[in-house]
């Protein structure tokens, strides 16, 4: 950190609740801005280890596979049991694809 | 019918008593069902209790017994995390976006306690989607910790270590993403094991951080959280990160002892200017260990004090993925129809509290474009770092010592607005769940106002064995009181 410049600026914020779906009111762009500010700067000591401190990357443990069998997932019945709308056994959300007018 | 003012019998008496049919399932969970009538009004470690199904389900476990089936948990009444899913109960992670979600059925650890004889009595509190330190952001309410009831019981499985701690309870569950098994129980004077990362399956299992998820038992004894252990522990098909590798005899390691055993105190700790009656607890562990015969040595894992840097780039980004499914289309509340776009983000914005917003935030942060090699490429590269630190440190070492946390049980508000101090909560719990290590919380002892601390000890992965046999000799060094708490008196 060389600036006073907020690390996430309220533009930053506005734009990552976008990509999170989330909506922020604009009056409590700055607070949010401010906090996650601070906690950047936290992690920002990660940056501060020198390039030679990192090897070649490790190999974790391979993926376990297993056969593809398939097994009632009990999706229809948790829909069944938890959707907010429903029609047909299928769950409705609203017109996708045209004006739908 | 066991007498309330007595100390509340633990897993392995219950089980005993109700194998032995000295004492009937029915009989534990109506005591249990008594327990929690009285004090939780108070403490209000549950979201619901399920005292008709509980009963059900314990006159089930009576025909059984009386059937000849033995049961290792043979009517012992569970406080399960509101995260974890039990047949017909509902399973909200304490969020308005899972209001009223009804999961499909048992996760495989409600399985195989229900199985082992356990009984289901009530959904435990827990701070929303286990993202905190403190059981203050549950959307229900706070829970208060037994021993001082201005003071949060830890968290985030703070519900579960609160009903044990308040002798509604022999035993809990929680979930441990970067400390939540381990903090809530050092903070209400109970034992808390989280065990390694592919011991015990997630299935059924509502994921934060799914690289660090695990569940694990809450108790008052070593020997009562070794069983509850065992009945969940082993490879589980329906969780592909669960370890195809035998689970070996943690009952049988309880009292083994620590002789000739190499216990490694954490140096990083031992230097992060302690407060004062932590360290004095690191002390008597020390002696404790030395005097059964240890041989105590100090050891390096020099990466530990960039351990919350990391969970918090790697957590948050994780939750930032996991959390996108919760959208209003299949299940939770749904705020509107207007369109699609706009169903998504009221049902979210309406549905998520303030700390899981701010988390889902700073990881759609760490892994946006432009960002994403500065933050989430970075920290998976210093986790492996610390990773080999652990490796090396293990090297000279068959278990590690430190505290569990930096201080006692902090008061109802103290940190919630100040989210950077309410993280480093779990400065000494998070770099075990980083390099998926087992690792156990034992109560060290009180503070001069009454308060309890908790000693942790490490082992490599799938070293339970070695954790439960240190933690077994600090136990009984330590010798900390097993009656009741104040708010149970």
């Amino acid at each position: 950190m060389t600036s006073d410049r907020p690390l996430v600026t309220p533009a930053v914020v506005r734009r990552v609740a976008e990509l999170a779906r989330l909506r922020l009111p604009e009056e409590d762009l700055e607070r949010w801005s401010g906090q996650l500010s601070r906690i950047v700067a936290y992690i920002d000591q990660l940056a501060s280890i020198p390039e030679e401190a990192f090897g070649s990357a490790a190999t974790g443990p391979a993926t376990p596979v297993r056969a593809d069998e398939p097994r009632d997932g009990e999706g229809e019945r948790a829909l069944e049991a938890n959707a907010p709308r429903q029609l047909h056994g299928y769950g409705v959300v609203p017109r996708v694809v045209g004006s739908g007018s | 019918m066991s007498n309330r003012t007595g100390v509340l019998p633990g897993v392995v008496e219950t089980a005993a008593a109700v194998s032995a049919r000295r004492q009937s399932a029915v009989g534990v969970v109506e005591d249990a069902l008594a327990r929690i009538g009285e004090g939780d009004g108070r403490v209000r470690a549950f979201l619901e209790v399920t005292g008709d199904l509980a009963l059900e389900e314990a006159r089930g476990v009576d025909a059984r017994v009386a059937a000849g089936e033995r049961l290792p948990l043979a009517g012992v009444p569970l406080a399960l995390k509101d995260n974890i899913w039990v047949a017909g109960r509902r399973a909200t992670c304490a969020s308005k976006v899972l209001a009223g979600f009804r999961p499909p059925g048992d996760s495989t650890v409600a399985a195989r306690l229900r199985k082992a004889g356990a009984v289901f009595i009530g959904r435990a509190n827990m701070d929303e989607f286990a993202m905190g330190s403190s059981t203050e952001n549950s959307s229900s309410h706070v829970t208060r910790n037994p021993w001082d009831l201005g003071r949060v019981p830890g968290g985030s499985s703070g519900g579960s270590a609160a009903a044990v701690a308040a002798r509604f309870v022999p035993g809990g569950f929680g979930s441990d993403t970067g400390g939540s098994i381990r903090q809530p129980a050092a903070c209400c004077g109970v034992v808390g094991f989280k065990p390694t990362y592919g011991r015990v399956s997630r299935y059924g299992l509502i994921a934060f951080a799914s690289s660090l998820d695990q569940i694990g038992p809450l108790t008052r004894s070593v020997g009562d959280a070794a069983r509850l252990y065992r009945a969940v522990a082993g490879f589980d098909p329906l969780d592909s990160t669960t370890a195809q590798r035998e689970v070996g005899d943690p009952e049988g390691a309880v009292g083994r002892g620590v002789a000739g055993l190499r216990v490694g105190l954490l140096a990083e700790a031992e230097s992060a200017g302690l407060e004062p009656e932590v360290a004095e607890n690191l002390e008597t562990a020390r002696r404790i260990f030395r005097d059964a015969g240890a041989d105590v040595v100090s050891v390096s894992v020099p990466r530990a004090t960039a351990a919350i840097a990391i969970y918090y780039v790697v957590a948050s980004a994780e939750a930032s993925s996991n959390l996108a499914r919760f959208d209003g289309v299949r299940y939770g509340p749904r705020s509107t129809d207007a369109d699609l776009t706009s169903l998504y983000v009221e049902s979210r914005t309406a549905g998520f509290g303030p700390e899981v917003k701010r988390r889902i935030l700073l990881g759609t942060f760490a892994l946006a474009s432009g960002y994403y090699e500065a933050y989430y490429g970075r920290a998976m590269r210093v986790r492996q770092l610390l990773c080999a630190d652990f490796d090396r440190a293990f090297a000279a070492a068959d278990v590690i010592v430190c505290p569990s946390i930096p201080g006692p049980a902090f008061r109802v508000g103290e940190k919630t607005d100040d989210p950077l101090t309410m993280y480093l909560s779990d400065v000494f719990t998070v770099p075990a769940s980083l390099a998926g290590l087992p690792a156990i919380s034992v109560p060290s002892g009180l503070t001069r106002g009454g308060l309890p601390l908790g000693i942790q000890v490490l082992a490599p992965r799938f070293g339970e064995e070695a954790v439960f046999a240190a933690a077994r000799a600090l136990e009984e060094g330590v010798g900390f009181p097993d009656a009741l708490s104040p708010v149970s008196e």
